[in-house]
Formats: C-alpha cells, structure tokens, sequence
C-alpha cells in the first residue's frame, strides 16, 4: 500500500478505534489483531519468566553440579580464546597484499603481536590440518588422512570422516515401514579436541563451521558443523541442473541433470530428493516442479511442490525451502538456491546442492541440537552443507564466475554473522570460527592471478580480482574483531595451508601402470573410475584421494599381494623413483619427494595412513583422473578446470599464517601447536597425546592436569 | 446506520437460522471458523507479514539463548531484554491490524451478542420491562399487550426517573411486540419467549450512532419521542461445554483464536 494512503487508512482506522473504545458489550474483544497479539505476547511473556525462573532456580544446583563434578582446579590467564580461521590464506599473497597497504588490521595485529607462517600438516589437506588443529595432534592420532579414504575389502573410496549407517530393522504398516532404530551417524575423527577438554574443566567453547565436525562433538559449548555434512541428498554436494536439453550425459563431478518438458510457457518436471525410507524399496521422494515463463521479460515463477520463487534471468534466488513429504506429518526439508540459466528456445534451471534445513535439520548437524535452529531465528537460512560453495557447478560451466563468487560471499556474510553473534555472546571461553570464502576462491580464480594459467581462456569476467577480493575481505572482519577484543582476550587469525597454482595434473596411477606397480584386468582399458579395471591381484600400489598412495599389503587388503616384510623395500624402491618426477613436456619437477608416513607419524592410527604422502611441486597436484581411480589417462596434462589453484603439494611450501594479538615465543608454530596453547592459557596441562607445543613459555605452577 | 444494521441483522439471522434449534455452541463454533478465516486474511493484508515474522524468529531466537548459555545469568538476562523489546515490537506490529479489523469486528460482536447474550424467556416466568421518558417529560404511558402476553403487578412508578415499569409474562412460546402508548404516540418493543438461538433484544433506545452501533437488534425510537429507552430485562446467558459455563464473548475468543492458529498455514499467514 502507498504510505500516504497507508495514513490515511491508518487514520481512518485509528477514528474508529476511538469510537470502539467507548465502554460497551463489544469492548471485551477490541479486535483479531488485539487477540492475536494479546495470545502471542502472553505465550511468549509466559514462556520468558516461567524458562527465566527455572534457569534460576536451577542455576546454583548447575554451579554445584559443576563444581563438584570439575577435575581439578584452574587458573586461567585469559578470558576468551579467540581464533579466526581463513581456511587456505596463504602468507605469500598476504606478504603482497600487506605490501601493498591493503590489508592494514592485519598488518595493525601483526604490530600488535605477531605475525609468521604457520607450518600446516602432511597432507596440506583441510579435514588433516583442522583435525589436527582441533586435537593438537599429527594424523596418526586423529585417524583423518585425506578427504576419502579406501575401504580395504572393496578398495572403493569411503569417507574418511564419517559413518553414515543404514536401518534394519523396520515396522511394517501398511504401505509404510516404521524405522526400529536410528541409523548410525558416526564421526570417524579420533582423540578429544581441546574444545572438549575445555569443557571438562567447565570453559565453554563456541565452535562454527570448523571442518570434520560431522556429526558434532558433545561437549560443554555449542557447535555447527561443517565439512564433510552431507546434503540431503546424502552426497558431499550434488547440484542439479533441470533442463530441457539432452539429458544423455552426466556431469562428471557432483552435478546430475534433470530433464523437463517445455510447453510453450510452462515448464514441467520433477525434482527426486531423499531416499524415502519409510517406503519398501526407499523410492526417491519427489517434489513437481512447474515453471511459467514470462519471456517478455526475462522472468519466471518457478513452484517447487507448495513453494514458489519469482526469477529473473542469470540471478540467483535467495534460499527457497523444499518440502519433501515421505508419510503423513513427516517431511524431510532441505533448502537451496535457484538460478534459471535459460529460458528461449530451451530452458535450464540451476539448484545448488540441496543443504539440510538448519530450521528442521534431517540430520545431526549442531549441538546443542537446536544450535542450528537458534542460528536459523537469530539470523535466517544459511547453508548447511560441508563444502557449501558450489565449486562443482562452476568447474562444470552450469554458473558463470560471478555466480560462484556471489555463492562464496554470501556464505561468507552468513559465517561473519554467526562469528560475530557468538563472539558478542562469549563473556568466558573459547570461539572458534573458520571462514572457507578465501579456500573456495583462491581454488576457483588462482588462473586469474597467474599468467598463462592453462585454465584462463582470457574470457571477460570480472572476478579477476576476487582473490584480491576475498584478503580485503578478511582484513575488515579482524578490523571489527580487533575492536571487540580486550586486554584479557588472546587472539589468533589463522589459516590450516597456503595456496599454489593448479597447473598441470599428475596421474599416478598411470605412473605405477607403466612402473609395473599396477595392472589392469584382462581386457580392460583403465578408464573405469574408482579403479574399477585394476586386478588386484597383481597390482602393488594404487593411489586414491588427493595425496595418497597406498600398498597392496597381504593380510591388510583383502586381495593384498606386497609382503609386510616386503613393503620397506618397495617403499626405497618407489620412492626413489618418485624424488624430482620430471614433466619433460615442461621442463620441471613435478613431485619433490614422497613421504614416508611411517617417519611422518607415530600413534594408535599410523596402520590406517597411506604409505606415502606425496608431495608435488608448485603447480602440479594429482590430476582430475587419478582422483577418480582413472588409470588410463595421461600422465601428465594441463588442468583447463576452474578449480585452478590448490594446496595438495609438498606441505613445506604452503605453510598457513598467524596473526596473534600477543607475541609468541617460538619461531616456527605450527598448526597442531594451537589446541595446547589454548589449554595451556586456560591453566589446563596439555595432554601427553597432543604432538603440538605451547607457543608461550609458561609457569608450570599455574597449570593442572 | 439504521441500514447497515438492518443488512447484518438480516444477514446474521439468516446465517444462524440453520443452527436455530441445534445448541448454542454448535452455530457459535461455525461463526468462529468463518470470522477466523475473514481474521486471517484481514490480518494477512494489513499486517506487515514480514516485520512480524522477523521479529518472531527474535523472539524465539531469545528464548532459544536463555536454554543455551544457562550457566550465565547475564546471558540470560540480557536474552530476556531482548525478549522482551521483541515483544513490544510484536505489540506494536499488532497495533495496524488491530485498527483495521476492529470496526468489523465490533459490528459482529453487537450482532451475535444479541443471539447469544441473552436467555430466552421462560412460559410463566415474569420479566420487567421499563420505559423511560425524556428529561421532565409528563406524557402518560400505557401498554398494549398481545395475546400471550399478560401483565403480572400492576405498573411501577419510578421516583428517580420519569417512566414507568411492568412485570409481564409471556403465556406461551413465541414472538411478540408490546405496543406502549406514551401520550398520543404508539411505540413497539419485542418480546422473545423462546429458548431457542434467536435474535433478542433488550433495549429499544434513541437514535444515535452509539446506541446504534452498540444496540443494532431493534430500530431506534423516533427521535421526537417522548421516550428515550425501552428496556426488557433478559438473564445473560452463559454457554456452556461438558460443564463448564463461560459467557459467550470468551467462547468465541477462544474459539477464534484457536481456529485461526490452526488455519494460518492454510493462509499462508504468520501470526
């Protein structure tokens, strides 16, 4: 309504209030609105003293509790511990970028305190490094090596991180089937982050979106979780494209196509979520997709199923709820993004993975279990998912640049948000945040930054600068953390790995073909992913994820040939082949060394770690075959993708950084070093288990165990 | 006015007419539901839907604090202040609707207060009716009793005020109109002898828009009558479900509110 008409009415209407007002049989009921409100407000009202009184009430019983139930006593030297994740910032361009006075907070902490590289973890992996960061351990102990790990029976990759189970046993009813159980969720990571152990001394810890938290930790905090939470779909991140175009292929990487009809204006289709387990067979649920087009200008409204969203041409939607209903009152809801790609002569409609509901969450994804939810009110939606920026989709070509980094930056706001709400919260504690914007970018736009980067077809774009982009970025967020930090505050902004360049791509699974190390089946050609064509039987070594190789070990694998007493000599042997791999077709070395885990590690879970970690050079990483179990593809090749920056290389040369409030005593932190810092600042004596040192000097008096 | 009130009386008996001889709760409980729906949408299109629905999630966002940081009373405090400033925005949000939808309401309440305040007079059983006369008025008054209508005592004067009062007794079940003389004038008044959900009406009062607004059942008296109000004392009436007796203006809030709770889904409403 016109705000002068809106007066007037208001006016009009306020008259009439006036003249109701007058004491009357009608005056017990003033109105809806009064009773809406009057119902509403009394709820509330009700709810707020009588949840006031009983946290009172129980307050001194808590305090107590937890003073009788506390291990030992502590004297903390802080008050908040704070750290600031920028996953993947790396100190070379942020040397540069200080250089060139862009980014003066940061250059305003490092004068306050320090500022130095910070060595990152073997592999430069983030599920390695911020596990290692959260326990304060090397991977030997935390169990976390890469992204995927092989099952040994299969030799098919598995999660590393987590478990997801199925269901048993069921209740059958009707045409329904009541779930007797829970499925198994289970976080695979081992030993206890500090959070944890914090918490056991009664200091809570808020812990946003720090990777390999799924499902979350249970502990004395809250926490979300965030890399490697699945979509709804159970998938590290499906998008789907519905389309009218030929739907005879499939993306190649996380992205599944839908075919629609077209009639005219109205488009029509149907979008499959979840498997429906509460159904024989667990059919897909499914949710109609209808589309009216209004070509005149460039426009669409698109329904999923109740749900509708006005489109323009090439922008993408804000978060749109879906709705999938698997029985009577039970419905599964997830929440995506839209983007109509195209809509004459053929029409193509974008959907970014279908997150988890942070309001109605399908699964374990915070704790408290309602953290989530709390976030969602306090804020609205936001993405849920692992790795939330849709790298796929833009490696694929379904979204321009602009799309992707209009994705990354609104996660990114959606994290200051939380960042900076926790923080505000915290009185006593820790609060851990990691923000993925500058990760997610530096892997999509580094052939931006890097002359004759294969990937650059020197189309015009205007994220050449987003690299750029993202550093300033982070340089206001610890502009507005340094002014909420105080004297008793310590802060760390840090990041677990640096970056490199993503040039060329190395197949090693072709090399140990052509070694002899590896052999295909009978017939069979190697282009199989998922080293489906490998005959295990003859084949010593195989490489699967992004730095690993792994031996065919007797009695490990279950077609295991390599001797255990054998495998010391075939690693010399391997190895020795491996140190300066040369690219001849460009003059360069491309692997430094392969690194023995065995003199990398030493705890519980070393048995689980791939032989090697190999580390390649600057510019070379695995390449997109070989990370899929392709054995037949070249050896070495450009990477014309995207995804055009990485860290998978010699850990040595992506170290992360560390910007501290206070100066630290030691010259070489490293990542593990911090959960005992922190530990050691709140009083606590760092566990034996923990690999890290303390990066401050310390009076062992003023600590506990 | 006369009009208006004519068109909703109308309209209100005839909507009631189904539910005449059924209990009272059941025609109470149809009215509710179609006022829930006109509620919602009246609500729907003068609210600020947005506002509303952001200032709600504050809200549950604080209470959802004060069960997170429960160790910390200042947490819990402050989680409360916030509440609480959510909730007077909420009020205020409120406010609009409120405005708007409270004319039509307060015609609707008049009307069904009429078919549902009120008892309907018992065969044999006396009731009082009474007629005032304007200000220093001495015009004569005499009544004209239908058939089935009988006079109980003999007239009352009123030392206070100029008018006089009767007891009569309906003999029989049904509807009338008494004539009143007041000096050459004749005026009416209806008498509803019937238990059943019907529209009664306890004054018959001079014209105005208050009187109007407030008493729409029965027309007004001409305005150069010597008498400004007629009054038949009908017993409130209080409805009742499995026992429990609640006037029916408490039924109908209750009922309204439930019902367009249930139904705001349906209506796409955030209340």
């Amino acid at each position: 309504m016109h705000t002068r008409a809106r007066r007037r009415a208001f006016a009009v209407a306020l008259g009439l209030l006036a003249v109701a007002a007058i004491p009357g049989t009608a005056d017990a009921y003033v109105g809806p609105g009064a009773g809406f409100a009057f119902v509403s407000s009394f709820l509330v009202l009700f709810s707020t003293i009588f949840i006031v009184f009983a946290s009172l009430l129980i307050w001194p019983f808590r305090l107590l509790w937890r003073a009788l139930t506390q291990r030992s006593k502590i004297k903390p030297k802080i008050k908040r511990f704070i750290v600031c994740g920028f996953d993947g910032q790396d100190p070379q361009l942020t040397d540069r970028f200080i250089a060139e006075g862009k980014l003066p907070n940061f250059e305003r902490l490092a004068k306050m305190g320090c500022y130095k590289p910070l060595k990152t973890t073997f592999p430069a992996l983030s599920p390695v490094a911020w596990s290692s960061f959260a326990t304060g351990s090397r991977p030997a102990r935390h169990n976390i090596y890469d992204f995927l790990d092989r099952d040994r029976r299969t030799y098919l990759p598995v999660l590393s991180s987590t478990k997801i189970g199925s269901v048993e046993k069921f209740l059958k009813l009707g045409p329904f089937r009541i779930p007797m159980e829970s499925p198994e969720i289970r976080l695979l990571r081992k030993s206890k982050p500090f959070w944890t152990i914090l918490g056991e001394h009664n200091i809570w810890s808020t812990v946003v979106r720090v990777p390999i938290t799924f499902p979350p930790d249970r502990f004395y905090g809250a926490q979300l979780s965030a890399m490697c939470t699945p979509d709804l779909l159970g998938t590290q991140g499906t998008f789907l494209l519905f389309t009218t175009r030929s739907a005879d292929d499939t993306f190649k990487e996380g992205g599944m196509r839908v075919q629609v009809e077209m009639n005219g204006d109205r488009v029509t289709g149907t979008l499959q979520g979840p498997e429906n387990m509460l159904r024989e067979g667990n059919p897909p649920l499914e949710i109609a997709v209808k589309a009216e087009l209004n070509r005149n200008d460039n426009s669409a409204e698109v329904h999923f199923g109740d749900e509708s969203v006005s489109l323009e041409l090439n922008e993408l939607s804000d978060w749109v709820a879906l709705t999938f209903n698997a029985a009577p009152m039970v419905k599964v809801r997830g929440i995506a993004r839209v983007m109509m790609t195209e809509m004459n002569g053929h029409f193509s409609l974008y959907m970014t993975p279908i997150a988890i509901d942070p309001e109605k969450p399908a699964m374990p994804i915070s704790h408290p279990s309602y953290y989530s939810v709390y976030l969602a009110k306090l804020q609205g939606k936001y993405s849920t998912l692992g790795l939330a920026e849709d790298t796929w989709a833009l490696n694929e070509e379904v979204i321009e640049d602009r799309h992707f980094r209009e994705l990354a930056l609104d996660i990114d706001d959606e994290r200051k948000e939380m960042f900076f709400t926790s923080l505000d919260k915290l009185r006593k504690g820790s609060l851990t945040c990691v923000f993925d914007a500058t990760d997610r970018i530096q892997h999509m736009y580094w052939r931006y930054i890097e002359k004759g980067h294969p990937a650059d077809d020197g189309r015009e774009t205007d994220c050449r600068d987003a690299i750029e982009e993202i550093y300033v970025r982070n340089d206001k967020i610890v502009g507005e953390l340094l002014d909420k930090v105080g004297p008793d505050d310590l802060l760390m902004v840090l990041s677990d790995h640096g970056f490199a360049s993503f040039r060329r791509g190395v197949n090693l699974n072709r090399w140990l073909l052509d070694n002899g190390y590896l052999h295909l089946k009978e017939g069979a050609e190697g282009t199989d992913e998922w080293l489906l064509d490998v005959d295990w039987s003859r084949t010593k070594a195989y490489c699967l994820g992004l730095s690993g190789m792994f031996f065919n070990i007797k009695g490990r694998e279950s077609q295991g040939i390599v001797e255990p007493d054998d495998v010391a000599a075939l690693k010399d042997e391997i190895a020795g082949k491996l140190k300066g791999l040369r690219d001849d077709e460009h003059d360069e070395v491309a692997i430094i060394e392969a690194f023995d885990t065995t003199k990398l590690y030493s705890g519980p879970y070393l048995e689980n770690a791939p032989e090697f970690v190999i580390g390649y050079n600057r510019g070379y990483r695995t390449s997109w075959d070989c990370a899929t179990g392709v054995v037949n593809a070249p050896l070495f090749e450009d990477n014309v993708k995207a995804w055009s920056g990485d860290h998978c290389v010699d850990p040595r040369l992506v170290p992360g950084v560390l910007f501290c409030n206070r100066d630290i005593d030691i010259d070489d932190p490293a990542l593990i070093d911090i959960a005992p810092t922190a530990l050691q600042q709140f009083g606590i004596e760092p566990p034996k288990h923990m690999d890290g040192k303390v990066l401050f000097k310390d009076d062992a008096k003023e600590t506990t165990g | 006015m006369s009009l208006l009130n004519n068109l909703l009386g109308g309209t209100f008996d005839l909507l009631l007419l189904p539910f005449r001889s059924l209990p009272p709760m059941v025609g109470l409980v149809v009215v509710s539901a179609l006022c829930s729906v006109g509620m919602l949408l009246g609500y729907r299109a003068t609210s600020n839907q947005p506002a509303v629905e952001a200032v709600k999630r504050k809200i549950a966002a604080g209470l959802f604090e004060i069960r997170l940081y429960n160790d910390d009373i200042v947490a819990i405090f402050r989680a409360q202040g916030a509440i609480l400033r959510d909730n007077l925005r909420y009020l205020g949000l409120n406010l609009v609707p409120m405005v708007f939808m409270m004319a039509p309401f307060v015609l609707i309440v008049a009307q069904l207060q009429f078919h549902y305040g009120y008892e309907g007079l018992e065969v044999d059983t006396p009731v009082l009716l009474q007629v005032t006369l304007a200000e220093g008025s001495t015009a004569d008054v005499e009544l004209d009793l239908p058939d089935g209508v009988r006079l109980d005592a003999p007239r009352v004067a009123m030392p206070t005020l100029p008018g006089a009062a009767w007891r009569l007794v309906p003999e029989a079940a049904g509807s009338y109109e008494i004539g009143i003389r007041v000096g050459d004038e004749t005026l009416t008044k209806t008498l509803v002898a019937d238990s059943r959900v019907t529209r009664r009406s306890p004054n018959r009062l001079a014209p105005g828009f208050l009187n109007q607004l407030i008493y729409p059942a029965e027309a007004p008296l001409p305005a150069d009558s010597a008498a400004i109000a007629i009054e038949l004392h009908y017993q409130e009436r209080e409805l009742s479900v499995l026992g429990f007796g609640m006037h029916w203006l408490i039924w109908f809030f209750i009922l309204t509110m439930a019902l367009a709770f249930a139904m705001k889904g349906w209506f796409g409403v955030t209340i």
